[in-house]
């Protein structure tokens, strides 16, 4: 996945946003509490994914390079991790599926900016709402695989509690297939949040976007906001209805 | 960056509670799953004995849970 994001970037280049009148104004995407709950889910989600594959692939490819002593540590710390960690990434999740569900309800203007490859494909950036649908589909990546991971993984934290042996082997088989399709998804996230796409990162790290750059990627978010605040500038009527 | 912090302590913090919680939950395999007919991870009682070394060769080593061994020594495969 990752060669193919290296061979996506080599073509692509970095998406980036032309300047405009509203360039170094800035508008609040997502506020601190929406940015706790992204950056636990996260930083949880990478320790669980290195320690999650170290289960799998320790063994046979880390062991040899630093030695058993050191990997039985590393291991069993690892292990300590995986399962404890587990249960702010859970929670994560669940706050993150209730901040974002209602702005992440698919509709026509996905299957728009479907067909218009997203901005990555050519240079225009199709309409979009809050979150466009590549968004969309990370967000509901995040809450299939995220309660998936969820229940195979407590499965396998209480043993016999609900599953004899044969179904927490079957647990065992889903949760990694799983995780390795999970740690994928998100490998392209986090690639399109900070590399891929100038200005995206800003978003979850300060929070606020430049005005010019939310303008070019959720068009019909932003005149949401503007509508909304008394002294921002108001709807302009300047784009068409994305599904027209 | 405080929300990162936040999140980066929040994430401890639950991490810490996860691990008192479960810990206090949790008993040896031989306890939660003990049967009358074979007891696993009990030492001293177990089928190996508490000498057991893990070498996949009958010797020395179980003597004290099983007395000698009689006769020529079995040499198990390795798979």
């Amino acid at each position: 996945m990752i060669a193919a994001l290296a061979g996506f970037f080599l073509w692509r280049g970095r998406i980036l946003t032309d300047d405009t009148q509203e360039s170094g104004k800035k508008i609040l995407r997502f506020n601190g509490f929406e940015r706790f709950a992204h950056w636990m889910t996260a930083t949880c989600f990478i320790i669980l994914s290195l320690s999650g594959l170290n289960y799998i692939f320790g063994k046979r490819l880390l062991m040899p390079l630093i030695g058993p002593e050191a990997f039985g540590a590393l291991a069993q710390w690892a292990k300590y991790s995986h399962v404890y960690l587990a249960w702010p990434f859970m929670l994560g999740v669940v706050i993150m599926v209730g901040l974002w569900l209602k702005d992440n309800i698919p509709n026509r203007i996905d299957w728009a900016w479907i067909k218009a490859g997203g901005g990555f494909i050519g240079h225009g950036h199709p309409h979009a709402e809050r979150f466009n649908a590549g968004q969309k589909g990370v967000f509901w990546m995040v809450a299939g695989f995220g309660a998936a991971m969820g229940v195979t993984g407590l499965m396998m934290l209480f043993p016999f509690a609900l599953l004899d042996i044969n179904g927490m082997q079957v647990m065992q088989v889903i949760h990694s297939l799983i995780g390795v399709v999970f740690i994928v998804g998100i490998l392209a996230h986090i690639y399109i949040g900070t590399l891929g796409m100038k200005g995206a990162y800003d978003a979850m790290g300060s929070g606020e976007v430049d005005l010019a750059w939310a303008r070019a990627h959720h068009d019909l978010w932003v005149e949401e906001q503007q509508a909304k605040t008394a002294s921002g500038p108001q709807f302009t009527g300047r784009h068409p209805a994305p599904a027209e | 960056m405080k929300a990162f912090a936040a999140a980066i302590i929040a994430a401890i913090a639950l991490g810490v509670l996860a691990m008192y919680a479960l810990t206090s939950n949790q008993t040896f395999a031989y306890q939660a799953f003990a049967t009358s007919g074979a007891r696993v991870s009990e030492p001293g009682v177990n089928l190996v004995g508490p000498k057991w070394n893990g070498l996949p060769v009958l010797g020395e080593a179980n003597d004290a849970a099983h007395g000698k061994a009689e006769g020529e020594a079995s040499h198990p495969k390795r798979s």
